[in-house]
């Protein structure tokens, strides 16, 4: 299966990783040229020097250690929040028409809230501490992961399930052996995707109202004009997202090795 | 009206007016189109702006102003990099901009007084600076006028932000006092309090003015519309200024005026707006208005140096100027 989309040669992914490089330094060299050329002041548009150096001096005090670290808790626990619930009620919704006409205006309704809006109001309601930046990021994570869970679950194909019957498979064992193994290409995908937004959910909460994270980095270099720290907040929160996203990956990759193409 | 009087009204007009002698502001020609950041959302705080505006002021002196409520950081930056002329800015803001190499000049003052202070319910027993020790605080978070006017207060009673504790809450101080989440809350002098005595609260509140004199909001250009255009800084301080003194002299105008620039003003309740309004006007006079205190930008730079938001300190006389103020 050597057409197989997402299956290459080694010689052929290690260019790829060169592509990947290339653009990255070409994508810094063109940022660079638009610094000296325009003239722009570094709290329009800072160098990559400027960024560079303002990234040294937030790693050697250890504020920048201390803020990531802060947002990291807040997206591991959002995400784990989210992903459990969302796990929970889409398997619940895929295994019932009734349970899912119910809760389906809910459930639509919860990808529908600008989260910008009502992240004050939680705030107010659960406190200004960790726990509204984890229930922002919960709520953010929930919706992907959701859909992905119901969607996998309803595309194990159904003669799959006569044969588990017919070898009287119990129901934890149909659960284990058939819908897990099964729905888990389509769940991880939505994992994917709620990784990557989880990183956008914490700094929403931060960006509220908090004494520490990124988030909260990102408003201090505001408020003090200090571009350059906004773009180190922001370099870093892509580099997160990267990481989950590259984690979801990984996993992806150990759970689903008996998926046919993955053995090439 | 008659249709033959309208000719005959407008040539009386007409000829009026070219009797009339042009005031030095009357600009000939097309206007200049200024846009404006004033750092908030329409509020009853801005009236003399809308005064100024509604009464042909900007007009007559050649300015075409476009009122723009985008974050006050942003307008600072963009004041900055000269791709704005004006804004209404805090202070503070001046001075850690140009701790940055912002070229922003602070050209008139509109707020005599700093606008920020702590508002607690009285049960607290929180009556002055001192009393805060202790306490749980929230303000929005640690930047802005809210964070270094509340660092004042603590300064002037030799307390610091390790004496207290301090809650990030974004703007929900009214929510939060309400709800007994905070003990005390920094606020708006003329704005949080007046919102939650409406909700029947009694409340104790601690001005910062009261205690020390900080540079606060006004009108900022930048250094090269200072050297280009000193005509153009000097006009629309004028006009400012204008406005301001018409609704200090007259607030039920500036209320009324107001109306058609401020969305659900209409809806609001006129006695609370009014009181935001009247608190407002305390923070404003003065004997000579627009007017600096340079005493206020040192407090202000003693301030920021002590909390650590600036390193090291600014040649204030680059910071602000009252060259423009009559």
């Amino acid at each position: 299966m050597s057409d197989t989309p997402g299956v290459l040669p080694r010689a052929a992914r290690r260019n790829q990783s060169l592509i990947g490089v290339a653009s990255l330094i070409v994508g810094l060299l063109a940022w660079w040229l638009i610094t000296r050329t325009t003239h722009l002041p570094a709290f329009i548009l800072p160098s990559p020097r400027d960024v560079w150096l303002r990234f040294v001096a937030a790693v050697s005090d250890g504020s920048l250690a201390f803020h990531t670290g802060a947002t990291l808790t807040e997206i591991l626990l959002g995400l784990s929040l989210g992903v459990g619930l969302a796990t929970i009620i889409g398997y619940a919704v895929a295994k019932s028409r009734a349970l899912e006409r119910m809760l389906s205006p809910y459930l639509v309704a919860s990808q529908a809230i600008p989260l910008v809006a009502i992240a004050p109001l939680l705030v107010i309601w659960f406190g200004p501490g960790m726990f509204s930046k984890v229930l922002i990021c919960a709520m953010i994570v929930f919706f992907p992961v959701l859909v992905n869970t119901i969607v996998g679950v309803r595309a194990v194909p159904p003669a799959l399930h006569d044969l588990m019957r017919s070898l009287h498979a119990r129901r934890e064992q149909i659960l284990l052996k058939l819908e897990v193994p099964a729905s888990l290409p389509v769940f991880l995908g939505g994992l994917r995707i709620g990784a990557t937004l989880s990183v956008i959910g914490a700094v929403v909460g931060e960006l509220v109202g908090a004494d520490q994270g990124l988030g909260f980095l990102i408003n201090v270099g505001r408020g003090q004009y200090d571009t350059a720290l906004v773009f180190v907040a922001v370099f870093v929160l892509i580099a997160v997202a990267l990481c989950l996203y590259g984690i979801v990956a990984w996993l992806e990759a150990r759970a689903l090795i008996w998926q046919e193409w993955r053995k090439e | 009206m008659h249709r033959r009087t309208i000719p005959f009204l407008a040539s009386v007009a007409l000829a009026l007016s070219a009797c009339a002698t042009p005031t030095p502001q009357q600009v000939a020609g097309p206007l200049t189109h200024i846009r404006l950041p004033l750092g908030y959302v329409p509020n009853i705080q801005f009236a003399p702006l809308y005064v100024a505006l509604e009464k042909g002021y900007f007009a007559d002196a050649g300015l075409e102003v476009e009122f723009d409520y985008s974050f006050e950081t942003d307008a600072v930056s963009l004041v900055g990099a000269n791709t704005l002329q004006f804004a209404v800015v805090s202070g503070e803001q001046v001075l850690l901009a140009r701790a940055q190499g912002l070229p922003v000049v602070y050209v008139c003052a509109w707020y005599q007084e700093y606008p920020v202070g702590v508002a607690s319910k009285v049960e607290q027993g929180i009556r002055t600076p001192a009393d805060l020790k202790g306490k749980k605080i929230g303000l929005p978070g640690l930047f802005g006028a809210n964070y270094i006017g509340l660092d004042a207060l603590l300064f002037s009673a030799g307390l610091s932000e390790k004496d207290v504790t301090l809650d990030s809450i974004g703007f929900n101080q009214v929510a939060a006092l309400a709800a007994d989440q905070e003990d005390a809350v920094s606020i708006y002098t003329a704005n949080e309090p007046v919102q939650l005595k409406a909700q029947g609260y009694e409340l104790n509140e601690i001005r910062v003015a009261d205690y020390v004199q900080l540079a606060s909001n006004g009108l900022i250009t930048n250094e090269a519309t200072l050297g280009a255009d000193p005509t153009l800084v000097r006009q629309i301080t004028s006009v400012f200024l204008k406005g301001l003194t018409d609704t200090i002299e007259d607030p039920d105008e500036a209320y009324d005026i107001s109306l058609k620039y401020v969305d659900e003003l209409a809806n609001a309740d006129r006695a609370t707006q009014m009181e935001i309004l009247r608190r407002s006007m305390q923070l404003w006079r003065a004997d000579v208005l627009g007017r600096s205190d340079p005493q206020a930008w040192q407090n202000m730079q003693n301030t920021l140096l002590k909390m650590g938001l600036l390193k090291e300190p600014l040649d204030l006389s680059k910071a602000f100027t009252n060259e423009f103020i009559d």
